[in-house]
């Protein structure tokens, strides 16, 4: 009897054993890991891969899971998760938009961890410091400049009669002449323009060193900025000299100049891949240096767009602060393969002197694209673009049809002043 | 090997009892897991399609009121009159432009935010080359490539109706797309001014559903085509299941529950809906092995059933060997019970059935031995009895004989010698008449002897001499009367039938606590070999009494056991000689036994 009881209880003993064995399932992994939130697969996803595939060399456990998501979603979630409190569901690392990074720094600093030890501001244009960093901290190692050219199609422009030269360092009311004189001989409008996004404007006042709101990033300065009134003076003129294509969403932009519809584009650097995407234009283009604001201290230099990279304060900040700090932070190579590979401008000073920099683009007819760019880079005006780019700008969308309909500027600017002061409180 | 079948032959019982009642056990564990098994699944199953048709009711309801908010915004785009102008106006300046798509940019996000609907583009196209997209990141689709798809040839061709289909132009985006797309009619012109194309990220639709999929419980939805629009299976997502297709077109005529079927190469419960403006259908695949694997704890049941018959065996096993063995080892005893001469008892062990069957079984070995001994007794008076009947014959013959050469005697004058003659035959008929089973000494045999010898020595002369050596020790021992009679006669009448004279000893010793008793003879002898001597001797007339020869060896025996007899041994012309082997019995002992 007592050898049956033996019996059952090892019988027991042996099926619990079998059936507890197969619930383990191993999550370590996830330790290891650090995620990363990016939006653009051929631009800075392919760059964070790049950095990945860079890093691996130095430490083979190093494992950087990419996630894909639309940059409105980002900073939605970001801004769920963040005023939530939890950072749960949180990455490592996030890439922001530079227009929209104060807006999160100033309203969540503590959910940021300081990279200000993990690299050296001074081998970063100082244009870049300025939105990633926060009362004395720096947060974001940047990664790519929003440098902006004026993207010519010599073939069209040398048919109106002009060179490249006429388009260095000119003003904006030059460029006007020059498009009123192209449209009146080839027909061709000079550039493309969306009335719902006044990225042109944005690119414009930064070359006079100002910006929507002032310099404490914050208070908006609409009423009393000259440049942003000289901005929308242009901006009308060239919709009144009908020297613009007006577009809707990034593919008419994209069929704008691929189609051979405009003599310029005025963007980000960008904007070059997507050019070069027109193999049959090949050597047909150049770029200028951006045309300035007609203001005391502008310059023929400024910046639309770009983003920085930012490690948020969960498990493996650490890790993922290393991580960058070797690639983005400190890697003159492998800038030299960011530009070569993923056509993407970092801003960081040392790595201009690399080959891939001073590399001649057989598409621009063998201009130096990067180099001048690069060049551009260090001239371009810092400014403190505050927490409330979009928010004003959506004023100024609407303000700026007032003024196309035949408004007084400074009428419309005190308008749009007095509903920024109202919403922005 | 051969040990082994003989342990299987000596543990027969053991062994055929053993293996009926493991036959058994796990026979009826089996049926009683499988007929589990079938009868869980089938009531599973029902139970499943049941809940599953409503899930699917329900994810068509769904459908429909997002397919409601979808023709709403077609329904509010057709009324727009603005929307109309910015699709219609022809001849425009850059000026005139930018305020156009900056007021569609606001009518169109106004509708947008009535559709509450996450990742939607709304992408509008005009006859007079204008489009917009209200969420161009959500589909970035040109105006180009839209225009030359399918989707647009499509749509074109039923204009009263809201076309849904699955976006085969695979854009760069994370998701797949389901388009909703109608021309724009203008009533009074009766004529197209433009087309709205909605587009709709898989994962939207996947929501309504998602929560009711599971492994093995998958939800496919296919447009009007045949093409995967969204599944829970995301490889499945714009491949052409023409099959799928059919079957739910069959479906939406018969109206059961649910079918089995062969979908994917593997065994399927389908349950189908049409989902009626969409004019897609919604297909509930359920992977039938794989829901009833997550079901049933295959492996623990038959864990568990293993475990059951294991114990039921080991438990079988150890009664059935208890069992077996009391009963083994009483078979064992009995079957060995004529080796013993059936006088060992059965150990009276084990359980109360095999107690009472060893008790019995010895009870009646008693019973046995008793009728034996009660037997062999009574045969062995009987044989007595005859025995001494025969001792007290006196044959006539011898009678009639010596009577006759007394009378002889007489008539020749021969007074003295006939007297003689009388004198010992009255001796010898008074001492063997008398008691027939009486232990006599030896010296009262010897006196017989010599009585008997003297009448045979009148008769027939005494050419054959008779000599007594007699231990004077042996002189009071008793011996049965007329043991030595018969080998005397024996003697007299057949040793000397070719020698004309000789002798006949008569020795009478102790020998090993033994008395012996010879009788030789330097007669003719006889070949061993041939045992006629005892019982050839069919004529009768010689002898004394009717004991032969051939009696007394069976009557010692019978009276004093296997240790005593006669034994004879002869050589052809040399005589024989008769030993005859009896107990010692001491005066005292033979006189009580009388």
């Amino acid at each position: 009897m007592k050898k049956i009881i033996i019996l059952l209880l090892a019988g027991i003993v042996l099926l619990s054993a079998c059936s507890s064995g197969s619930d383990e399932t191993s999550e370590s992994g996830d330790n290891d890991e650090i995620t990363a939130w990016a939006w653009d697969p051929k631009f800075n996803i392919a760059a964070l891969e790049l950095g990945e595939e860079t890093y691996a060399a130095e430490d083979k456990e190093f494992n950087l899971k990419i996630i894909e998501n639309a940059q409105d979603d980002i900073v939605q979630k970001l801004n769920t998760g963040l005023s939530s409190g939890t950072m749960k569901g949180m990455p490592n690392i996030v890439l922001i938009e530079d227009y929209r990074a104060q807006s999160f720094l100033q309203a969540y600093p503590d959910a940021f961890y300081d990279l200000s030890d993990h690299f050296n501001i001074d081998d970063f244009s100082d244009y870049k410091i300025e939105p990633t960093s926060f009362e004395g901290k720096h947060y974001g190692i940047p990664f790519d400049t929003g440098v902006v050219g004026l993207y010519l199609r010599t073939d069209y422009i040398e048919e109106a009669g002009y060179t490249m030269d006429d388009f260095n360092n000119i003003t904006w009311d030059q460029f006007i002449e020059i498009g009123k004189d192209v449209k009146k001989k080839i027909g061709k409008p000079m550039m493309t323009l969306d009335p719902n996004d006044l990225g042109t404007i944005r690119m414009m006042i930064q070359t006079a060193g100002s910006w929507y709101l002032e310099d404490d990033g914050v208070t908006p300065n609409l009423a009393e900025n000259e440049a942003l009134k000289e901005a929308f003076r242009v901006y009308k003129e060239i919709l009144d000299e009908d020297l613009a294509i007006i577009t809707s969403d990034w593919s008419q932009m994209l069929a704008g100049f691929n189609d051979g519809k405009v003599v310029s584009v005025a963007q980000g650097n960008w904007i070059t891949p997507s050019i070069k995407a027109e193999a049959s234009q090949s050597g047909d283009w150049a770029v200028a240096p951006i045309p300035k604001l007609d203001v005391p201290k502008a310059v023929n230099a400024s910046n639309l767009g770009g983003s920085s990279l930012y490690v948020l304060d969960v498990p493996g900040k650490e890790k993922a602060a290393e991580f960058l700090e070797s690639t983005f932070g400190s890697d003159e190579d492998f800038y030299q393969d960011l530009v070569t590979d993923v056509g993407a401008i970092g801003t960081y000073t040392p790595a201009t002197d690399g080959e891939a920099y001073k590399k001649e683009d057989e598409y621009f007819n063998d201009q130096a694209i990067v180099s001048d760019f690069s060049t551009w880079v260090d001239d371009i005006i810092g400014v403190n673009y505050g927490m409330h780019t979009y928010a004003i700008e959506d004023i100024l969308i609407a303000e700026m049809q007032q003024y196309l309909d035949g408004q007084d500027i400074d009428d419309v600017m005190n308008d749009a002043q007095q509903q920024a002061d109202a919403q922005l409180k | 090997m051969i040990k082994g079948l003989n342990r299987f032959k000596n543990n027969g019982l053991f062994v055929k009892m053993f293996i009926v009642m493991v036959v058994s056990i796990v026979l009826v564990s089996v049926l009683i897991t499988l007929n589990t098994f079938r009868v869980s699944e089938k009531l599973f199953i029902d139970t499943f399609s049941i809940t599953n048709n409503k899930i699917i009711n329900q994810i068509n309801t769904n459908f429909e009121t997002f397919t409601d908010v979808i023709s709403m915004s077609f329904h509010e785009v057709q009324q727009s009159d603005k929307i109309k102008a910015f699709l219609t106006e022809k001849d425009f300046d850059a000026k005139t432009d930018a305020k156009a798509y900056y007021n569609i940019n606001e009518q169109m996000t106004s509708i947008t935010s009535n559709i509450d609907i996450p990742g939607i583009n709304m992408f509008l196209v005009g006859e007079n080359g204008r489009s917009f997209s209200t969420n161009y990141v959500n589909w970035p689709i040109s105006k180009e490539l839209l225009q030359e798809s399918a989707i647009t040839e499509n749509t074109y061709r039923d204009p009263k109706k809201i076309m849904f289909q699955y976006d085969p132009l695979n854009l760069d985006t994370k998701t797949s797309h389901i388009i909703a797309s109608k021309p724009l009619y203008d009533r009074e012109t009766e004529s197209i001014y433009g087309l709205l194309y909605i587009s709709i990220q898989e994962n939207e639709l996947n929501r309504f559903y998602d929560r009711y999929t599971s492994a093995g419980n998958d939800v496919v939805i296919i447009d009007q085509s045949g093409r995967v629009a969204s599944s829970n299976q995301k490889d499945l997502i714009g491949h052409k299941e023409m099959d799928l297709l059919q079957y739910a077109k069959e479906k939406e005529e018969d109206k059961s529950n649910y079918n089995s079927l062969e979908v994917f190469g593997k065994k399927k419960i389908v349950i189908s809906q049409h989902i009626p403006i969409m004019d897609f259908y919604l297909v509930n695949l359920i992977d039938k092995d794989l829901v009833m694997n997550n079901l049933i704890d295959t492996k623990s049941i038959v864990m568990i059933s293993l475990l059951i018959v294991s114990v039921a065996v080991v438990a079988v096993f150890f009664i059935t060997g208890r069992l077996t063995k009391s009963l083994k080892l009483l078979v064992s005893q009995i079957s060995n019970m004529a080796k013993n001469d059936f006088d060992q008892y059965v150990t009276v062990d084990g359980n109360d059935e095999t107690k009472q069957l060893a008790t019995t079984f010895n009870y009646m070995l008693d019973e046995l031995h008793d009728y034996v001994n009660q037997l062999i007794e009574t045969q062995k008076k009987q044989r007595e009895a005859e025995l001494s009947a025969l001792q007290q014959q006196i044959n006539p013959h011898f009678l009639y004989n010596t009577l006759t050469s007394i009378n002889i005697m007489v008539q020749q004058g021969n007074k003295e010698k006939s007297a003689d003659t009388i004198y010992a035959l009255v001796s010898l008929l008074e001492n063997t008449v008398g008691n027939p089973n009486e232990i006599i000494t030896v010296e009262q045999e010897l006196e017989n002897m010599r009585h008997y010898v003297f009448i045979n020595q009148g008769r027939y002369g005494d050419r054959i001499k008779v000599n007594y050596f007699i231990a004077p020790e042996c002189l009071n021992h008793g011996l049965p009367k007329l043991i030595i009679q018969p080998f005397m006669e024996n003697a007299f009448f057949h040793a000397f039938n070719k020698k004309e004279s000789g002798h006949i000893h008569l020795l009478i010793a102790e020998r090993e606590d033994d008395l012996v008793c010879e009788i030789v003879d330097n007669g003719d002898g006889m070949e061993m070999n041939e045992r006629r001597i005892i019982q050839h001797n069919k004529k009768n007339r010689h002898l004394f009494s009717g004991i032969g020869i051939h009696n007394v060896n069976e009557r010692i025996k019978l009276l004093y056991g296997e240790g005593y007899g006669v034994e004879l041994s002869s050589h052809l012309g040399e005589g024989t000689t008769v030993k005859i082997r009896l107990p010692i019995i001491k005066p005292n002992n033979f006189t009580k036994t009388q």
